[in-house]
C-alpha cells in the first residue's frame, strides 16, 4: 500500500491526477444540483438549465462579455507590464548601489508585506475612479514581488564573475548585459510568477472597489441578480487565466535557468 | 626602467585594514619570461597577481606594466582564474569570444579567431556546450582560450590548475607549455605545487613570512622547450628539492611560531 502511495510510475501519477479532477468535478456537480441555487450552480447542469461549463462557452459568443474580458485584460496587462518594466531594472540598480539599497530596503520590505488591498481606499480618495487609478492598483500588487526577488537575485551575483568582467575591462553596461541580466533573470521570473497571481487579485479588487468594470463588474452584477452560473463562469475564467499566466511564467523561468544545469 | 622588463614591481605593499599581506616587493619579469610564484597559502600570491592586473590597488609602491603604472585593468594583460570564471549562461564559443567582444572586435573577426583558439586548447566539437556540461579540465581549457584570444602580452595565471584532478593537471601543464613555446609571452604563474613551479618557471619566486616578502628567487636553468622528459632530468629533481627545502624550512618556522 505504502509502495503504491509513493509510486512515481507515470501511469499511477496520471491516474491519480485524473481521478482527482473527476472527483472534484463530481463534488461540484453534486453540490450544484442539491444546494440552494442562490448559492451554487452545477458545472454541467441539465438540458433545461445548463451549468457553468456551457455558460463559459456561451460567453465566447457574447459581445458584452467579450468587452468585459478585454477591459479586464487591458487593465491587467497595463499594470503588470509597467510593474515589470520598472521593477526589474530598479532591482538590479539597487543591487549595484549599496547606499541606495540600504536607504530604501526597509520601505521595500514593509510594502512587500503590506496587504495592498488596504491601500485601495487611499488610491480611490486621492486619484478617483478612472482607468489609471485602477492601473496603479494592479501595479502596486505586482511591483513588490518582482522588485524583491530581482533584488535578492542580483545581490547574489558571484563577485568572482564581476571580477572576471573587470579584468577584461567591461563597462557597467556590458556587466549588465553579460552578467547581471542573465544571472538575475531566473530570480526575477520567480517574482514575476508570484506577481501574476497578485496582479489578478489587484485587477478584480480594483474593478470591485473603484468604478466597477470588466470581469469584476460581471461578478458584482451576478451576485446582485443573483445568477450563480454567470458568477461561477466569470470566476472560472479568471482562474483559467491565472493558471495560464503562471504556467507561462514557469516555462520562461525554466528556459532562462537552464544554464544552472539542475535538470541537465 | 629596464628595457627588457615587461613587468616591474617597485616597493609594492598591500594591506587590508590592519592586515599587511605583503610588503616591499621588488622584482622584474622579462618579455619572454615565465615567473612562477610560490609560497604558503595566505601569503598574498593571488593578491599580488590581482594588483598586477589592476583589479586591486596597492597600498604602497607601484607596479609598472610596459612602463605604465597599473591603476586599472588594461589591454594586453589577461588573467586565468583558479575558479575558471566562466559565464555559466554562455556556451564555450561565447565564453571564448567574451574578451574579443569587449575589446570591440567585429563579428567577422570573432568568427575567425574563436575557432582557432578553441582548437588550440583542444575543445573543437564542444563549442555549443555550457560549462556545466563539461569537466573541470575542459572548463579551464575554455578559460585559457578566452585569455589567449585577446593576444595578451602579459598572462597572469592564478593557480590555474589548482581546481582540477591530478592527471588532468599534468596534461594541462604540458599543453600550456606547448602553447607558450609556440608564442612566448610574459607570464606570471602563481601555484602552490612545487613541481609545477619548477616545470613552468624560468625563475621561481619564493614568498615568505607575514607580511610576505621575497625569500628567494630560484633560477630554473632547465632547457626549453620543456615537456614530459624535463621531469626526468636530474637537474629538475635538484631544483625541486631546493625549492622544497626552502619552503619546508619556512613551513616549520611558521608551525613552531604558533
Amino acid at each position: 500500500m505504502i509502495e503504491l502511495i509513493n509510486s512515481d510510475a507515470r501511469w499511477v501519477r496520471r491516474a491519480t491526477f485524473t481521478i482527482s479532477i473527476l472527483l472534484g468535478a463530481a463534488i461540484w456537480e453534486y453540490a450544484g444540483h442539491n444546494a440552494n441555487p442562490l448559492f451554487m450552480a452545477p458545472l454541467i447542469g441539465s438540458t433545461q438549465s445548463p451549468g457553468v461549463a456551457a455558460r463559459l462557452v456561451d460567453f465566447i459568443g457574447d459581445s458584452q462579455f467579450r468587452a468585459a474580458t478585454l477591459s479586464s485584460l487591458k487593465l491587467f496587462a497595463t499594470g503588470f507590464v509597467l510593474a515589470l518594466v520598472v521593477a526589474v531594472p530598479f532591482g538590479i540598480i539597487l543591487a549595484r548601489l549599496t547606499l541606495l539599497r540600504v536607504a530604501l530596503e526597509s520601505y521595500i520590505l514593509v510594502l512587500y508585506v503590506t496587504p495592498m488591498v488596504a491601500l485601495i481606499p487611499f488610491v480611490l480618495s486621492i486619484l478617483g475612479f478612472g482607468f489609471w487609478p485602477k492601473v496603479l492598483v494592479v501595479f502596486l500588487f505586482a511591483f513588490f514581488p518582482i522588485l524583491y526577488n530581482t533584488l535578492e537575485g542580483a545581490r547574489s551575483v558571484k563577485p568572482e564573475l564581476l571580477e572576471v568582467a573587470g579584468s577584461f575591462r567591461a563597462s557597467e553596461w556590458s556587466m549588465w548585459q553579460d552578467i547581471l541580466i542573465p544571472y538575475t533573470l531566473p530570480f526575477a521570473l520567480t517574482g514575476i510568477r508570484q506577481a501574476t497571481g497578485r496582479a489578478l487579485v489587484g485587477m478584480i479588487a480594483a474593478e470591485f472597489f473603484l468604478s466597477t468594470s470588466g470581469l469584476g463588474e460581471v461578478i458584482m452584477v451576478a451576485s446582485r441578480t443573483p445568477d450563480m452560473t454567470n458568477m461561477l463562469a466569470a470566476i472560472s475564467l479568471i482562474t483559467i487565466l491565472g493558471v495560464i499566466l503562471m504556467r507561462g511564467a514557469q516555462v520562461l523561468e525554466q528556459k532562462f535557468s537552464a544554464w544552472r544545469g539542475v535538470d541537465g | 626602467m629596464g628595457v627588457n622588463h615587461r613587468i616591474e614591481v617597485r616597493g609594492a605593499g598591500k594591506s587590508f585594514g590592519s592586515l599587511q599581506v605583503f610588503r616591499d616587493l621588488n622584482l622584474d619579469v622579462g618579455e619572454r619570461e615565465v615567473l612562477a610564484v610560490i609560497g604558503p597559502s595566505g601569503c598574498g600570491k593571488t593578491t599580488l597577481l590581482r594588483c598586477m592586473n589592476g583589479l586591486v590597488p596597492l597600498s604602497e609602491g607601484e607596479i609598472l606594466v610596459e612602463g605604465a603604472r597599473m591603476a586599472a585593468p588594461r589591454e594586453g594583460v589577461a588573467m586565468v582564474f583558479q575558479h575558471f570564471g566562466l559565464f555559466p549562461w554562455k556556451t564555450v564559443q561565447q565564453n571564448v569570444a567574451y574578451g574579443l567582444k569587449l575589446a570591440g572586435a567585429t563579428a567577422a573577426a570573432i568568427g575567425e579567431k574563436v575557432p582557432y583558439f578553441i582548437n588550440l586548447v583542444g575543445l573543437t566539437g564542444f563549442e555549443g556546450y555550457y560549462p556545466y556540461q563539461i569537466s573541470g579540465g575542459m572548463q579551464q581549457r575554455c578559460g585559457l582560450a578566452r585569455a589567449l584570444a585577446v593576444k595578451p602580452r602579459v598572462m597572469l595565471m592564478d593557480e590555474p590548475f589548482g581546481a582540477v584532478d591530478a592527471q588532468t593537471r599534468e596534461i594541462l601543464q604540458f599543453e600550456l607549455l606547448r602553447i607558450w613555446e609556440a608564442r612566448p609571452t610574459t607570464m606570471v604563474f602563481v601555484t602552490h605545487a612545487i613541481d609545477e613551479a619548477v616545470l613552468m618557471g624560468d625563475r621561481v619566486l619564493v614568498l615568505k613570512g607575514r607580511p610576505a616578502g621575497v625569500h628567494e628567487v630560484v633560477n630554473v636553468d632547465l632547457p626549453r622547450p620543456r615537456d614530459r622528459a624535463t621531469l626526468l632530468l636530474p637537474r629538475f629533481a635538484e631544483l625541486r628539492e631546493h625549492v622544497w627545502s626552502t619552503l619546508m624550512q619556512e613551513a616549520k618556522e611558521a608551525e613552531f611560531k604558533v
